[in-house]
């Protein structure tokens, strides 16, 4: 997940900018002249991987970065010549990466401690530059970010690169350096680009997207208490990656208006505000357990779902009345039942798209005008009516689907904030910093 | 399904859905429609739709119809011990419906 890759750059690079002896912090009384220049070497390879996400970071993400203080043409056809800072930045990016002649550092030197607590603190940077490429590059990065996301990670490329401006003049007398190309063009650029974007307001729920282990089922024996519950609802989450059919369906629809009423009862002394809204959670199941009763298929699964959604239930019928839920569980119910009602939403939404969700035929529509004794069922499914189906997803669309947006983590702004004012200039006294380390 | 079949089993889950639709607690709505989902389990998902429509409001005479209608499946071939398993848990579903 960015979140966590970004705040690690962001953290490790200010720890760096406060350390201001780089080379007694790297050993200049104790190592020999080549030792020494290994570790200079050492630490531009890392700076090499921080250099290399941030080029390709921006350049995936800044198709969506649109500029506000570029002039637009005012025929909408004619293709803008100023295509705003960020291109330019782009471009200072790739520029200073292609011309610097350090590798990228292998895995063992990203996963190796060296010893030295200087260069520790650039490989867990330039180790978090390689995470996030997971995160932030590729072609898919602008269909699944929001421009005010790609604002925000525009903004983070700009601050980083800006750090290591710093930091490239700071190690200018390290054994083995050597200086960024054009760092002064890199450095407007950055700065431009870091004004531009923050002309608009940016969105930290970039933090939430990227790469994220795969979930997997809870094995083992039920855990005791409230607790049993929760694991049987993650793997229902888990087990509905599988397509359910229309009776398997009904059952996890049942399960989860029995979940939010019992539920509801035991949040109501800790969280009032929750169980209210598990109760709305209740009445939506119920209007769509009844409006699903016609519905039926013949493709889909759902058997391992409909095992965990009832021992969920039947685990929450052995708790005793008095259980007191702490708000860290509910919280935890509260973030399942989101990401399961989203689940069910697409799966009702594409099962009437796709036709796979049909309605059963009424019995006015049987074959009773053949020919015969024997009077047999001609169909037993039809496409469902609009009627139901438009009523289906009002209850989808109105009720079902979270309606609150993901909102940034708490903190989100702490590690930028961090950054940022390690950036500051710093007050001197006799042309020293009187805060330095 | 034969046609008698077909219209026997549309009337047992009409009343089913009456009864869920009905039932004064969430418990016995429930109950009902867990009765309804069996019901239509043990037909394999091959059910006519039902409908709710112009049905009684009294809920003792929608469970004397479904009773009635359920163990009538039995006349058109189906399993028996599935039937009296649904017949059971209606009444269990009934039980938790009477205050």
């Amino acid at each position: 997940m960015y979140g966590e890759t970004g705040a690690l750059m962001r953290s490790e690079l200010a720890t760096l900018l406060h350390i201001h002896r780089t080379q007694r912090r790297l050993g200049s009384e104790s190592l020999n002249a080549t030792a020494l220049e290994e570790r200079g070497v050492q630490i531009r390879q890392y700076r090499q991987s921080i250099l290399t996400w941030s080029a390709e970071a921006v350049r995936a993400a800044k198709p969506l970065v649109f500029s506000v203080s570029t002039p637009v043409p005012a025929n909408p056809f004619r293709a803008t010549t100023d295509l705003g800072p960020v291109h330019e930045f782009a471009r200072a990016l790739d520029h200073t990466r292609q011309h610097s002649t350090a590798p990228l550092p292998s895995l063992d030197q990203l996963t190796t401690s060296s010893g030295n607590e200087l260069v520790e603190h650039w490989r867990h940077a330039a180790r978090a530059a390689a995470l996030a490429e997971h995160d932030t590059n590729g072609a898919q990065l602008a269909s699944r970010l929001t421009a005010a996301q790609a604002n925000a990670l525009v903004s983070d490329v700009a601050a980083i690169t800006q750090a290591l401006i710093v930091l490239d003049q700071r190690y200018t007398n390290t054994p083995g350096w050597e200086r960024l190309a054009q760092p002064q063009r890199l450095g407007w650029a950055a700065l431009a680009t870091a004004i531009d974007v923050a002309l608009e307001r940016p969105d930290y729920t970039v933090d939430q997207t990227g790469w994220r282990p795969r979930a997997t089922a809870i094995r083992g024996p039920a855990k005791p208490g409230i607790l049993g519950v929760l694991q049987a609802e993650h793997n229902l989450l888990v087990r509905l990656q599988t397509t359910p059919n229309a009776l398997s369906l009904r059952l996890v629809v049942d399960s989860q208006r029995q979940l939010s009423h019992g539920l509801a009862e035991l949040a109501g002394p800790v969280d009032e505000v929750l169980a209210q809204g598990w109760r709305e959670r209740t009445a939506t199941y119920v209007r769509l357990q009844s409006q699903l009763r016609n519905l039926g298929s013949r493709l889909g699964g759902g058997g391992t779902a409909v095992a965990e959604a009832s021992n969920a239930v039947a685990r929450l019928r052995a708790l005793p009345r008095e259980t007191v839920v702490e708000p860290r569980v509910l919280g935890a119910f509260q973030t399942l039942f989101s990401r399961i009602d989203t689940r069910l939403a697409d799966v009702v939404t594409n099962g009437i798209a796709d036709q796979t969700l049909l309605h059963h035929v009424t019995t006015a529509t049987l074959d009773g005008e053949a020919q015969g004794l024997v009077h047999r069922l001609r169909e037993h499914f039809e496409p469902i009516p609009q009627p139901v189906c438009r009523e289906i997803h009002t209850t989808i669309r109105g009720h079902l689907r979270p309606r609150q947006p993901d909102a940034a983590p708490p903190d989100a702004g702490h590690s930028r904030a961090q950054l940022h004012t390690a950036l500051l200039p710093r007050p001197t006294q006799g042309g020293r910093d009187v805060r330095s380390l | 399904m034969l046609l008698p079949h077909a219209i026997t089993l549309a009337q047992a889950r009409s009343y089913l859905a009456a009864l869920a639709d009905q039932a004064p607690t969430l418990e016995a709505s429930a109950a009902y429609e867990r009765t309804l989902i069996d019901l239509d389990r043990l037909h394999g998902d091959e059910s006519p739709a039902l409908t709710t429509d112009g049905l009684t409001h009294d809920r003792e005479i929608l469970y004397a119809t479904a009773s009635s209608a359920i163990e009538a499946l039995t006349a058109h071939g189906v399993d028996a011990l599935g039937v009296e398993l649904i017949l059971a848990m209606l009444e269990d579903a009934h039980g938790l419906d009477v205050p």
